[in-house]
């Protein structure tokens, strides 16, 4: 037999292989380095926002802040009680309405396949990418100006708007991962529909389905541009207030506006943590 | 349920139990139907506040359409004084921050997700991405602060006068360093679509089977080569999408914008020169509209803003699912 | 040997280690470049020449010592032992089989000779040598050591994103190979030695996974050789195949073995006895710790098998 693989081309490979290796070698260091400081540049913002809000924040953090109503400008001592009370109202009323509507429509979608289920997920999907301010500006144009009046309910209805689809998309996404066997299982016995989804797939889904909420609150809690065609006064929401204020060129309003920050800045990532947490026991447990 | 009890229903004989159990049964298909309707009205809820939405920002925006015409969309004054409203410089402001802020974050945010899903060992990984997914969560409000109130200075006196001193790309950044400026504004929209972006790259890095990976390297590929030309290459199609979400993202982002760009709406002369966007005029303007047609002008810039990020979200969606039938939804990259 | 591709002479100005005619083959097959080679011999060779001699049958090939050497091979992830106590000499441009049930650590074994085990969790101990190359040498380059030893996969993998074309010669890419003309020529020689040129030479530019399982495995064996490799691992190369692309990869291995060195893993003993010269046969131990029972030509491990294990395997007994 004589020389079966070309030894010319063998030998130029192995020349070609051994001579670039050193090269190869190093710009894969160079490269990969560059990725460890591009993940550095990512945890950066983080960690300077976190450092920034904390300490310029702990500085008026005090119990009178989180307790008192806010001042006239001038006068000292004054708190943010209104703010932290009214993002609390109208975060909580837009739960009352989005969080039983999304609910359902994921039933919806979980139960149903083919084309109208197909566009109503591409639509809540493409509505969690509308900008919030569009938002802001449909419930400026559907409840301020016809009843010429900004009010929490306005305010509560566009952060409703803003968290269905949302929470549409977790809680059908829970309602899947947890318990589409379960579901089959049910109607295989006979179930009815209804039962099956109030036994099964709800009770089933439940810890997934409070991780998705968990999120889309913490996505309302800290949006500012509705309300910013909603409410008629900075002081009635938090995020509100760290805008008016944050803007001014008055250190004392700026002080007012990190105290603000800090205080929302804990309640989101608080909000976030737990959601991880949950979601992190549910993958254990399913282990 | 129990029916024993009402004592209308006899309860011997065989027709009478036929009786009772289509009573129970039409008890429960009331149930049943029920349901069905409860669904169905969920679903015809949240249809009714889509066409809603699209309805009443056109509607609201026919005054101003009325008056300036379809120029509106690429006329560059806007002088509320005057009469004379128009969204051109305001587009290009909008494209040209979300452009510099893609610059900035395509390559860090790919980096990362790179580091994160191909590099780094698992213990550092883990933690490092509910880091970023940590900023995912901050409030756009709070990184306006931060850019207004820290970045400001920072990059009037630092940052603007460095890069204008660079050699080759220093007219890039030429003109007085004020501070607030499109620049700023589009670090600003960079931080806050990096997690966006790592998150759904890191998605679409893990989505490629590991024998992708051991076939580059078996044939005498390095690490670096291995991610760069086996793996990256088929995760395309999701780092498009990541891509294309961070830019429908940063298309509409206003109220952090409107706090460190400047708000002059010209046509910038220098990224250091102060701008204005969609998003920050509709936060600026409102407040000063005029009712009526200043009013209906300002939402009309919404309903141009509506535009382009729909057509954006649009095409990341159909890109995310064409990429190999992996589904994911915004709302679990943010987690 | 008339009509091998791989037989056509290359210009010589390509060739970056110009050799004298004549000087034999085996130089160049298992000379070793001086980085990669460990400091010496050393004792364990000896031992694996003895257990070459004693599987060097078949094909005229009592002069080449093997291609492979494992001597005392343990893989382990963690606690748990996968594969264990391993000595096995791979004559070189013969088939060698390894046989035995699922789960006794077969693939595992394979992985460790060409290093894949780097990026997993597996901790491999023991000697692995190419010719006189410690694999597991300090000084190394596992790089250098996958691109004399390739691999196909059970499941066809060609890279999605690339076309056929791009698929073959990225492994010469990988390695820095450039050069348009020299690239096609490699391309269509290898893919010829897979026996896919004619069905796909006027599609050569079309995404890979267009083509069908069967070709898509027959273009992952050319993407591997296109390198040139001494060693070719296959790891149940057919088991995501229909029983006609089946027959075709088989037909394939049996000639390629002319030119290069082939480890098969299989299940299969029917392809074992079909295609390999010699076959190793690995079974669980009691505590359920893949290991190597027997090894030897194909034929008398079939026929005459020692071990009562093996006997009982190759029975259907176990397994």
């Amino acid at each position: 037999m004589s020389v079966a693989l070309a030894p010319s081309r063998r030998d130029l490979v192995r020349a070609a292989a051994q001579r670039s290796l050193t090269r190869r070698r190093i710009t894969g260091r160079i490269a990969q380095a560059l990725c460890a400081v591009g993940a550095v540049a990512s945890v950066a913002p983080l960690v300077a926002l976190l450092y920034y809000t904390i300490s310029r924040g702990a500085k008026v953090l005090s119990w009178g802040f989180l307790v008192n109503a806010p001042t006239p400008p001038g006068i000292p001592g004054g708190g943010i009680s209104t703010a932290i009370v009214g993002s609390a109202e109208i975060v909580g009323l837009a739960l009352i309405i989005a969080i039983p509507i999304a609910l359902l429509a994921a039933l919806f979608l979980f139960e149903r396949s083919g084309r109208l289920a197909v566009a109503l997920r591409f639509s809540a999907d493409v509505l969690t990418g509308v900008p919030s301010i569009i938002i802001g500006i449909f419930a400026y144009a559907l409840l301020v100006l016809p009843l010429h009046a900004f009010s929490d309910l306005a305010a509560a209805f566009a952060l409703a708007v803003l968290m269905l689809p949302i929470m549409i998309r977790a809680d059908e996404e829970a309602m899947r991962t947890i318990a589409l066997d379960l579901w089959e299982a049910g109607i295989a016995l006979g179930a009815r529909r209804g039962r099956v989804a109030r036994s099964v797939v709800l009770r089933g889904a439940l810890p997934d389905l409070v991780t998705g909420n968990l999120l889309a609150i913490a996505r309302a809690v800290g949006e500012t541009a509705p309300l910013l065609f909603t409410l008629a006064t900075p002081a009635a929401a938090m995020t509100l207030l760290i805008y008016t204020d944050g803007t001014q060129a008055f250190p004392i309003a700026q002080e007012t506006a990190w105290g603000t920050a800090l205080v929302l800045l804990a309640f989101v990532l608080l909000l976030s943590v737990a959601a991880k947490i949950a979601a992190w026991r549910i993958s254990r447990r399913a282990r | 349920m129990s029916s024993d009890s009402t004592g209308v229903l006899p309860r011997e004989g065989v027709a009478v139990s036929g009786v009772r159990a289509a009573l129970l049964r039409k008890r429960t298909r009331f149930g049943e139907h029920a349901y069905t309707a409860f669904r169905w009205g969920g679903a015809g809820l949240f249809a009714a506040v889509v066409v809603a939405l699209l309805l009443s920002i056109a509607g609201s925006s026919s005054q101003a359409i009325t008056h300036s015409g379809v120029g509106f969309l690429w006329s560059g004054t806007w002088n509320p004084a005057a009469g004379e409203y128009g969204a051109g410089i305001l587009v290009v402001g909008t494209l040209l921050t979300t452009a510099v802020a893609m610059v900035i974050v395509v390559p860090i945010g790919l980096g990362t997700a790179a580091f994160l899903s191909e590099l780094a060992p698992g213990w550092l990984a883990g933690p490092l991405s509910t880091l970023i997914g940590l900023l995912a969560a901050v409030p756009s409000i709070v990184v306006g602060l931060w850019g207004l109130i820290v970045l400001t200075p920072i990059f009037a006196n630092q940052v603007e006068p460095f890069l204008a001193s660079m050699p080759l790309l220093g007219w890039l950044f030429r003109g007085e360093a004020y501070g607030p400026s499109i620049l700023l504004a589009s670090v600003v929209l960079a931080v806050m679509t990096l997690p966006t972006m790592v998150a759904l790259s890191r998605t679409a890095l893990a989505a490629v089977p590991v024998a992708d990976r051991e076939a580059a390297l078996a044939l005498g590929a390095t690490r670096w080569q291995a991610v760069r030309k086996a793996v990256i290459p088929a995760a395309r199609s999701g780092i498009q999408a990541a891509i294309t979400l961070a830019v429908g993202r940063a298309l509409g982002e206003s109220i952090a914008v409107a706090m460190v760009i400047g708000n002059r709406p010209a046509l910038p002369t220098s990224l250091t020169a102060p701008g204005a966007t969609l998003g920050s005029a509709i936060v600026n303007q409102f407040a000063e509209a005029s009712p009526g047609l200043g009013t209906s002008s300002v939402i009309a810039l919404g309903a141009v803003l509506l535009l382009l990020t729909v057509a954006v979200n649009a095409g990341g969606q159909a890109l995310l699912r064409s990429g190999g039938g992996h589904r994911v939804g915004t709302a679990g990259a943010l987690r | 040997m008339s009509g091998d591709p791989f037989a056509r002479a290359e210009p010589l100005t390509l060739m970056a280690e110009p050799r004298a005619e004549g000087e034999p083959e085996m130089a160049t097959r298992e000379g070793v470049p001086a980085r990669l080679a460990d400091g010496g011999r050393r004792g364990t060779v000896a031992a694996a020449n003895t257990a070459a001699s004693a599987l060097t049958h078949g094909r005229p090939s009592s002069a080449t010592p093997p291609a492979v050497t494992l001597e005392g091979v343990r893989v382990s992830f963690g606690d748990h032992v996968a594969v264990r106590n391993v000595t096995l000499a791979i004559p070189a441009r013969q088939v060698t089989a390894l046989i035995g049930p699922s789960g006794c650590g077969k693939t595992t074994l394979l992985r460790a000779v060409n290093r894949l085990h780097d990026h997993t969790a597996g901790h491999v101990d023991g000697s692995i040598k190419l010719g006189d190359i410690d694999v597991y040498g300090p000084d190394t380059r596992p790089e250098l050591i996958r691109r004399r030893i390739g691999m196909v996969f059970q499941r066809p993998n060609p890279f999605p994103a690339m076309s056929v074309f791009e698929n073959v010669v990225s492994g010469l890419r990988f390695n820095g190979v450039h050069g348009r003309a020299l690239l096609r020529d490699a391309a269509e020689s290898a893919l010829r030695h897979a026996a896919l040129w004619d069905t796909v030479k006027d599609r050569l530019h079309q995404p890979a996974v267009r083509l069908s399982g069967g070709q898509q495995q027959r273009l992952c064996i050319a993407r591997a050789l296109a390198v040139e490799p001494d060693v070719l691992l296959m790891d149940e190369p057919c088991s995501a195949l229909d029983p006609i692309a089946t027959a075709k990869i088989e037909d394939l291995i049996t000639r390629l073995a002319a030119d290069v060195t082939i480890v098969l893993v299989t299940h299969n003993m029917f392809q074992a006895a079909r295609v390999s010269d010699q076959a190793a046969v690995f079974l669980l131990g009691e505590d359920r710790v893949g290991e190597l029972v027997e090894s030897g030509a194909t034929d008398e491990l079939f026929n005459e098998p020692k071990n009562p294990r093996t006997r009982d395997y190759v029975a259907g007994r176990v397994g």
